[in-house]
């Protein structure tokens, strides 16, 4: 009984390491990119229609 | 998928292990590597060494620019690619960044790998960038050049002249100074795209007995096939067409010449050096090309002038059946043109024989194809004091 609940225990550390990893390594730098991408080609956009962006 | 249910269900829950301070010291930590890594990326991107890792930008403009004065000057400075290239403010750099992917698609397919590929877009990139350049008002300019940093006592009168006026306007610097770092691109030679695409190559087929203009300046031929050329004729002028075939047309060209040597420079009425066609002296010479009528003689310089026709075989191909689109066209271009450095003055405020010394004096301060030269000036002078004396 006492070991069942160490495993879970084990399982859910894992779980929670895996998970900070896995966003602050990969997810949120991949998002950070797309959205400076975005945000580059919307001034890009709004510059070749309506003229410079002041920034 | 059951991985990312279980993620969910990690993230959705108070951690139980790992404490707050780990978790917010990681995503600090985390978050200064990112920031720094993305600016040192983008920084490695700015660089010339990056710039002329590609054969097509180390072999023509970078070889170009080590010619002028951005490369060495007694001042030490040099100028990179990205000074010039690249906006300095975060944002547009961003922007720049993301339009020059379409510079990758450029060298994977290699569009200007070789020098002939790079000079036939040569014109294309160089209005390119000088869009670019205008839309920021040279602002990479200046970066390093201020208007109120000139030290206008050491300019000569004219450049002082000029550039105060553009320090008034602050007014984008490539307007004026083009062909600066890189070579200009050849612009004599090319017939006059944009006004073709303004006025389009003329129609398929003609009403005989129908005025027509010429669009461009063209040959004039001795007959329907030959390739003896005859002449030419010039820009925005009238000619009434008198028989067509599927190449050529036969036209009619109306005016006035000097009786001075063989008499081969048509003009377009009496004692108006507005230029309608110049013959080849054969052609001037040879029976019946020329029809002669009444003279008279121009009091002013003693010239007599003499009334003429010809008839001329040219290429069917722009000869359109409106003349206003032409002068539409040569009033933007005298308008934008000639604004760019000074006021222009009235079209009305000189007459048609003075004219062309005035427009021929300032023609090398821009760029306009032979075609379009002559289209300005006859247009200037068409619109000169000469013929619209009336509304004043």
């Amino acid at each position: 009984m006492k070991t069942k609940q160490a495993e879970q225990k084990q399982k859910t550390r894992t779980g929670e390491l895996r998970a900070l990893g896995l966003i602050i390594v990969v997810l949120f730098p991949v998002l950070s990119v797309f959205g400076i991408g975005a945000y580059g080609l919307v001034i890009w956009v709004i510059q070749a229609f309506g003229g410079v962006v002041s920034h | 998928m059951r991985w990312l249910k279980n993620l969910w269900l990690t993230l959705n829950r108070p951690a139980t292990f790992l404490t707050l301070g780990t978790i917010s010291l990681a995503g600090f930590i985390m978050g200064v590597v990112f920031w720094g890594g993305f600016n040192t990326a983008i920084e490695a991107t700015n660089t010339e060494e990056f710039c002329i890792s590609c054969h097509s930008m180390e072999s023509k403009p970078y070889q170009e620019l080590q010619k002028t004065v951005h490369w060495s000057n007694h001042s030490g400075v040099r100028a990179t690619c990205p000074d010039c290239h690249v906006p300095h403010s975060w944002g547009r750099k961003i922007a720049r960044k993301m339009e020059a992917s379409s510079d990758v698609w450029g060298w994977f397919f290699q569009t200007v790998n070789t020098d002939a590929k790079f000079e036939s877009k040569r014109m294309e990139m160089a209005s390119r960038e000088w869009a670019r350049f205008d839309r920021d008002d040279s602002l990479a300019c200046k970066g390093c050049h201020d208007y109120d940093s000139m030290k206008w006592d050491s300019m000569s009168k004219l450049a002082q002249k000029q550039m105060k006026r553009a320090a008034e306007n602050d007014q984008s610097c490539v307007d004026c100074h083009k062909g600066i770092a890189h070579t200009l691109p050849d612009m004599g030679t090319a017939r006059a795209p944009e006004l073709i695409a303004e006025v389009g190559t003329g129609p398929n087929s003609f009403n005989l007995q129908q005025d027509y203009y010429s669009a461009l300046t063209k040959p004039l031929y001795f007959s329907e096939n030959g390739d003896v050329e005859a002449g030419t004729l010039n820009v925005a002028t009238k000619v009434k067409v008198l028989e067509s075939t599927d190449r050529r047309v036969k036209i009619a060209i109306s005016g006035w010449r000097k009786k001075i040597g063989a008499g081969r420079v048509i003009y377009y009425d009496f004692g108006i050096n507005m230029l309608t066609a110049q013959l080849s002296k054969d052609a001037a010479k040879t029976d019946g090309i020329i029809n002669g009528f009444e003279e008279k003689e121009d009091d002013m310089t003693g010239l007599k002038w003499q009334r003429v026709e010809t008839q001329l075989w040219t290429d069917a191909e722009y000869l359109i059946a409106e003349q206003q689109p032409l002068w539409d066209y040569a009033r933007d271009t005298f308008r934008s043109s000639c604004s760019v450095c000074h006021t222009q003055p009235d079209e009305a405020h000189f007459d048609a024989n003075t004219w062309p010394g005035m427009f021929q004096g300032m023609i090398a301060f821009v760029n306009m194809d032979q075609d379009t030269q002559a289209l300005v000036q006859k247009y200037l002078q068409q619109h000169s004091s000469t013929f619209v004396k009336k509304e004043h």
